[in-house]
């Protein structure tokens, strides 16, 4: 019996001891569920805890603007979608090439095009607020440091915003990374969106330096942004402000200088240039040279239109410099030779142009005609005619200034980034100049559509703009 | 008929501590264990001193004890076995091996995962088969043998390669967009079923590169699968069971004399059926009128088959020479088991080749080792149980599943070797398939299995238990394009070979702490179990690609790559941590109640979604107990309710993360926002009901049981449509959409006839699903309005509508179903198709006769599948055809079943066909009954005395297709190799 018990209050000890145990298992902790961060990947704190990564959200930008959206020198940027929207670009390309329905003005409202061009700028607005965000989160990157990402990150998306609106109209500007509120958002007015633009203007000119922070000029400083803030003063119609912010970069000429012979415009050391897209590997070119070099005819994608070949004038440098042509037994196709590389070569020579300062001149020349000054807007069109090769502007009035300028815009900066589509827009010549040249072409394609499947998750972006 | 392991086994005397033993009335304590036939200890069997009300019953070890004095007389009984009665008089310990009644199909323990439930007081749904199904089937992998065998269980092998996956679905698909996998348990251990392939390495010889993980385990060591169903069943797995549970439990050694078995067998393998495909006069007859339809009269340059450049009277069956094979197969395994009480062993062996139906050879290898070892301590409270399994898989396989071109070749195509012995390639005019075997697949997969289960009794009726278990498996496989694939006219040379290696491994373990109690009160027992999990698992994968070699002698040699490329590398951490725990009520042995529930923290999950409660009631009423049918032997109600989750979500998409890309900018990298942050999502969540009914007849030998199910999830995962304003255009999310999935499955068993010399069994089941979209907010504005239609399936197709043949065209015309004029894919493809199975099942029965057996299994389905005609060429182009499109339309006022033929240069009819390929006559009936599994063997009995004996055996697989579908096997429509045909012969040689 005694043995019994002992044996009996032996297992209850045993089992308290058990019971502890399994307790303890049982109560476990919350650390057994963390994991380390998933392989490729990075968590979105962590980007901005170290210098290298978060200056890399930031360059990623550039890579995208070079390689996917907006200025970028591929079939998709705006540079060959808006050529063949408007005089500048006939098709070649494939039937299901979406270019097509650019060129041939039938596009709808749920043209993947359009909602590429929609989806991949939102997407860049995107990466920039998120940048803005980590930076303001952020608690060990130096003060210059977050000043040059802010101001990056601004910069990018007041130039993704200012192609929206000149393309779409009145857009929603977007500034935070909040899906919830995102999703809902409204179109603002166009007075709004500029307000916008300008406000993330003046502070990324403020928080970037003079000088280019890597040995190229391949990132933003205070002049891209003057260069960006001109344009949009430009387009605003403030021409004082429009001939003071492009007056900035013409007396920087330490840094800045057209260049004398227009074969070296394009090369990677242009002292013309004010901001370039650094191509993505070593030996790499620009995508324009890629995109619209052809060496046989016919062209595989697109070539210049004839009229705009015509229309320049003879021994105009830029026609016989910046246009390539080649001639098979059926006849002679031109291609955009501005930049002359469509191939790796051992070190790249040429990096694309997103702001170059015969754009500032062609600006300043066109603010000071708007103000009447007729000299003035004479000495910066002829600036760019002499360098052209070609005598001084006879035009001698406003009106006939604003048409010389709008004419050496056409073949300064053609197949640019759709610099010829928005000057005509801008210059209210769209019908004008569309009209007899697109059987396609309606006075409401001055905008684009939103983007149908847009326009179904969000009822706020309503109602379509006409035409759609 | 006695299968594998049966013998009778002499019970050795065993004596428990007599000084407990308390001298009153001249009482003794009386011990001793109950076995069934095959030597399983057997729990709650009912042991009453004769006349007295004086009784207990076993314990889980199948162990009782009691007080009786030498006068009492033990009587013993428990339902389904043959009541005994034995006198007590000097013995104070009993082996009982309990003999079945008439029939057993009351008598069976059910593995529920944590626990175990006789299968008369069970309260949830479990489908089980055993050994005995299993081994009578020549499969490889353990899911082809649950096929058809199992109400509820739907299963479709992918492909007949060696080395396929299979697609499983236990009462239909529950989620939209996750995963609708089962979660798999190998003796206590979850094993993960995702594939390690990589489409990349593997995606054109084994549909999408699904290489089922299963194909580790041995189908012969499996003792048993049983599949839960229903949510009293499912619940105590929390978020992992809401797509059903498949426990697979390995054989376990047994006390008693060493036993060897070895089971040898060798068999062939060929393609189930093929397509009714054109003969050269036919297929040349059809040519010659599309070129004549389409008005070209000179037969362009590129049509060798008719303009001359071809021999016109070639005719060559591509089925039969590209996957006409006979495949052999060869296995041999052996084992050898035994043991004392207090320990008890298993060895196992087996080594499997099997070569394939292609041309050239390839073969898939296997080997595993399995072993079992239990210890059970002197004072019967410590138990240790420690089982472990190794494999090694070598498939070696062609690159590219041939049985594409086999269907599509003309068939007066050229010879495929030259007089040399040579590939031909026929001056360039065609593309040799067999090029494609230049390009070869090699897998090596090793996998381990370890699992240990340790208890000790703290109290007679209180048990701690810990389950524990470590697994890893390691996938290399790779892809050879060398140049030699192409036409040597090319001029190419091995800097154009490629190779594409995958490797991947996985580890795994899992702990699961467990304290198991039960009391006996006046009028029940109760049964309590508390327990908790931790699991972690970690998977790596690395997908390289090589381009450009200086020879292809060095194709795998990567460092003699021109070119690497990192295709994909992946690591991914899963830790799971739950707590889980059932509470058993048994009235009066008549009414049950079972609750379980579980706690599960996943780190799938966001910090604040990490953890979700699950649980479920079961019940069950014996109502046999309380009302007296003289018909009725058996009848029991049961219902259950709970809610389950599904966790098939992918890895780390609750993160904000950005992705490392290679969008380099001035020397950095490329980082990308990944997605969307949205922190708050969650699992799924699948709520289930049933109610079944059970009965058994004629003294047990007929039973029969129906349930009724009916489950909804919600909560769905989608990816939810977004403004491009957000940055991007979608995010997953938790969406309110609601999927149900309802049926009725009915089981019928047998006894047929059973005497001394002949018994019949028989067992039919048959599944009756239902799946329905019940509730899908915003479905039109989503990208999953062409998908899906609301109070639809969720595997539908939305098709056009084959109006008929225009008799003045000949061509094809469809419905408009919105009257424009035109018939366009958003706006026509208006018809829905079912592709759901209507039902399902299957048909069994054995037979034995002295030392006879036949086992004959029939599984059928019913349901509508994709045609022949869903990835056809419009008839008249160079690819051969159904005979069924001969009924075509020649001249105007012609009536026909199909469109005028034509070579493509008729743009509107190769519109047509392209929309008809894509309309309700791409869909017919692919409904079948197959003999599934024939097996009939012979047993020698070589000595009677110490049970040796020797089994001669044929079995047969798929072995017979009834159907009336034409577009070859009915079971898959992927285009993919179908499942084969095989015969065996075998010998088994117990010892």
């Amino acid at each position: 019996m005694k043995t019994l018990k002992i044996y009996y209050r032996l297992q209850k000890i045993k089992q308290t001891i058990y019971l502890l145990i399994c307790l303890l298992l049982i109560s476990g902790c919350e650390d057994f569920l963390e994991i380390d961060e998933p392989f490729g990947q990075v968590p979105h704190q962590e980007v901005y805890e170290d210098e290298a990564t978060a200056t890399a959200a930031v360059t990623t930008m550039y890579a995208k603007l070079r390689d996917e959206v907006l200025v970028t020198g591929t079939s998709f940027g705006m540079g060959a979608l808006m050529g063949l929207y408007t005089d500048e670009l006939e098709f070649y390309g494939n039937p299901w090439d979406p270019s097509l329905t650019f060129y041939y003005h039938q596009i709808v409202a749920s043209d993947v095009g359009v909602e590429s061009i929609w989806g991949k700028s939102y997407n860049l607005v995107y990466m920039s607020n998120a940048v803005l965000e980590g930076l303001e989160s952020s608690p060990n990157l130096s003060v210059s440091v977050k000043n040059q990402l802010r101001g990056e990150s601004l910069f990018i998306r007041s130039l993704a915003h200012f192609y929206l609106i000149n393309l779409f109209g009145e857009i929603p500007y977007i500034t935070t990374t909040d899906f919830e509120m995102n999703k809902e958002v409204l179109r603002m007015p166009k007075e709004t969106i500029y307000e916008n633009i300008l406000l993330d203007l003046t502070e990324a000119k403020t928080l970037l330096g003079d000088t280019y922070i890597s040995e190229e000029r391949i990132r933003a400083n205070k002049w891209a942004v003057s260069a960006l803030l001109a344009r949009v003063y430009l387009y605003m119609e403030r021409w004082e402000e429009a001939e003071m912010e492009s007056s900035l970069l013409m007396d920087n000429t330490l840094l800045f200088n057209l260049e004398t012979d227009i074969n070296n415009e394009f090369l990677k050391e242009s002292t013309s240039a004010i901001l370039q897209l650094k191509s993505k590997n070593t030996g790499a070119n620009s995508q324009e040279g890629t995109t619209f070099i052809f060496v046989t005819a016919p062209p595989p994608f697109v070539a210049l239109t004839n009229t705009l070949v015509a229309a320049m004038e003879g021994n105009d440098l830029r026609k016989t410099h910046w246009i390539g042509e080649v001639t098979d037994g059926n006849g002679t196709w031109y291609f955009p030779y501005k930049y002359k590389q469509y191939s790796n070569t051992g070190n790249s020579m040429e990096y694309s142009i997103v702001f170059r300062l015969a754009e500032q001149y062609l600006i300043r020349a066109e603010a000071r005609a708007r103000q009447h000054n007729i000299s003035g807007a004479q000495d910066d069109l002829n600036r760019i005619r002499q360098r052209a090769g070609l005598a001084n502007t006879t035009a001698t009035d406003t009106e006939s200034l604003l048409e010389a300028i709008l004419n050496e815009r056409r073949f300064e900066l053609f197949t640019e980034h759709g610099h010829r589509w928005f000057d005509i827009r801008r210059f209210g010549v769209a019908d004008e100049v569309l009209t007899p040249i697109k059987p396609g072409w309606s006075p409401t394609n001055v905008l684009l559509p939103i983007p149908e499947a847009d326009l179904l998750t969000n009822p706020n972006l309503a109602p379509q703009n006409s035409g759609y | 008929m006695k299968i594998l392991f049966r013998q009778c086994l002499r019970g050795s005397i065993y004596l428990l501590l007599s000084s407990f033993a308390l001298p009153i009335h001249a009482q003794v304590s009386v011990s001793g264990l109950i076995t069934d036939s095959s030597n399983m200890p057997i729990p709650g069997v009912n042991i009453l001193l004769k006349n007295t009300t004086t009784g207990t019953t076993t314990n889980f070890e199948g162990r009782f004890k009691l007080e009786a004095s030498p006068s009492d007389t033990l009587v013993v009984s428990y339902i389904g076995f043959k009541t005994q009665e034995l006198a007590v008089r000097e013995q104070v310990f009993f082996t009982i091996n309990l003999t079945p009644e008439a029939n057993t199909l009351a008598a069976v323990l059910i593995n529920a995962g944590y626990y175990t439930v006789k299968d008369k007081e069970r309260t949830g749904s479990i489908s089980r088969i055993t050994a005995k199904e299993i081994e009578n089937q020549p499969v490889n992998n353990p899911l082809e043998a649950m096929q058809g065998r199992m109400a509820g269980v739907e299963v479709v092998q992918n492909s007949g390669v060696p080395g396929g996956g299979f697609e499983v679905k236990i009462r239909g698909q529950n989620s939209i967009m996750a995963g609708n996998e089962p979660l798999y348990i190998i003796d206590g251990v979850p094993y993960d079923s995702r594939t390690l392939g990589s489409g990349n390495s593997s995606g054109a010889i084994i549909p999408g590169g699904n290489i089922s993980p299963l194909n580790a385990i041995n189908p012969g060591i499996i003792e048993s699968i049983e599949v839960l169903k229903d949510a009293d069943a499912t619940a105590i797995y929390g978020s992992r069971g809401a797509n059903g549970v498949v426990l697979i439990t390995t054989r376990k050694g047994k006390e008693g004399k060493t036993k060897f078995t070895i089971n040898s067998s060798t068999g062939i393998a060929s393609i189930t059926r093929k397509m009714d495909l054109m003969n050269t006069e036919q297929y040349l007859e059809m040519r010659r009128e599309a070129f004549a339809n389409d008005g070209i009269t000179e037969y362009p340059a590129n049509a060798y088959d008719v303009n001359g450049t071809w021999d016109e009277d070639r005719y060559t069956d591509w089925q039969e020479a590209l996957v006409g094979e006979t495949a052999n197969t060869s296995k041999l395994q052996a084992s050898v088991s035994g043991g004392s009480k207090s320990t008890q062993f298993l060895i196992s062996g087996m080594y499997q080749n099997e070569t394939t139906v292609y041309p050239e050879d390839f073969n898939y290898d296997r080997i595993t080792i399995n072993s079992n070892i239990r210890h059970t301590s002197s004072s019967d409270r410590f138990q240790v149980t420690l089982n472990t399994g190794y494999t090694l898989e070598d498939n070696f396989l062609p690159g590219t599943d041939l049985s594409f071109s086999a269907i599509r070749l003309a068939p007066n195509a050229p010879e495929l070797y030259d007089d040399e012995g040579a590939l031909n390639w026929e001056n360039s005019t065609w593309t040799n398939p067999l090029a494609q075997l230049e390009g070869k697949y090699r897998n090596k997969t090793k996998s381990l299995f370890s699992s240990a289960v340790i208890s000790y009794k703290l109290m007679d009726n209180l048990e701690l238990k810990v389950n524990s278990g470590y697994g890893y498996t390691n996938l290399q496989d790779n892809i050879t394009s060398p140049h030699t694939v192409y036409d040597p006219a090319f001029g190419l040379d091995s800097e154009n070979s490629t190779v594409i290696l995958n490797g991947a491994d996985k580890d795994y373990w899992i702990v699961e702490p467990q304290l198991h109690w039960n009391r006996t009160l006046s009028n029940g027992v109760f049964n309590i179990l508390v327990g908790s999990t931790f699991q972690k698992q970690n998977q790596e994968k690395q997908t390289l690609a090589g381009l450009g070699f200086p020879s292809d002698r060095l194709i795998y040699n990567l460092s003699a790559a021109t070119t690497l490329l990192v295709l994909n590398e992946d690591i991914i951490q899963y830790n799971s941590q739950s707590f889980f725990t059932r509470l058993n009520y048994a009235y009066k042995n008549k009414l049950f109640v079972n609750l379980t529930g579980r706690r599960d923290g996943s780190s799938r999950f966001s910090s604040g979604n990490k953890y979700g409660n699950f649980g479920a009631v079961g019940a069950a009423w014996l109502f046999s107990e309380d009302i007296n049918l003289s018909w009725l032997s058996f009848g029991k109600l049961r219902g259950s309710y709970g809610v389950t989750g599904n966790d098939q979500i992918g890895d780390y998409q609750y993160l904000q993360t950005y992705t490392i890309n290679d969008n380099f900018y001035d020397g950095n990298i490329g980082l990308n926002p990944a997605r969307l942050n949205n922190p708050n999502f969650k699992w799924e969540k699948n709520k289930k009901m049933e109610i079944a009914l059970e009965l058994r007849f004629l003294n047990q030998r007929m039973a029969f049981s129906t349930a009724y199910y009916k489950n909804r999830s919600s909560n769905q995962l989608i990816n939810y449509a977004l403004p491009g304003t957000t940055g991007f255009t979608s995010i997953q999310a938790n969406l309110d959409a609601l999927v149900e999935n309802s049926g009725w499955e009915i089981e019928l068993n047998g006894a047929i006839i059973q005497n001394e010399s002949f018994d019949w069994k028989a067992s039919f089941n048959l599944s009756l699903p239902k799946n329905e979209l019940l509730r899908f907010p915003g479905l039109e504005n989503s990208t999953y309005t062409n998908r899906f239609v609301i109070g639809e399936p969720l595997s539908i197709a939305k098709l056009y509508n084959l109006k008929g043949v225009n008799p003045e065209t000949g061509l094809f015309e469809f419905e408009d179903y919105n009257n424009d004029g035109t018939i366009t894919a958003a706006e026509d493809r208006q018809y829905i198709a079912d592709l759901t199975p209507k039902f399902f099942g299957g048909f069994s029965n054995s037979l034995s006769y002295k030392n006879w057996a036949m086992d004959v299994f029939f599984q059928f389905v019913k349901k509508d599948g994709y045609n022949q005609y869903r990835t056809s060429e419009p008839p008249g182009t160079m690819t051969n055809q159904p005979v069924s499109v001969l009924g075509r339309w020649q001249k105007p006022g012609d009536q026909a079943e199909m469109q005028r033929f034509t070579t493509g240069a008729n743009s509107e009819a190769f519109l047509a066909h392209s929309q008809f390929s894509q309309s309700n006559a791409a869909i017919s009936d692919a409904s079948f009954i197959r003999l599934k599994s024939l097996a009939l063997s012979y047993t020698l009995p070589l000595n009677k005395s110490n049970n040796t004996s020797c089994r001669i055996s044929v079995q047969g697989q798929n072995l017979l297709t009834f159907t009336r579908f034409k577009g070859g096997d009915p079971e898959q429509m992927n285009g993919f190799l179908p499942p084969l045909r095989r015969i065996t012969f075998g010998v088994q040689l117990h010892l």
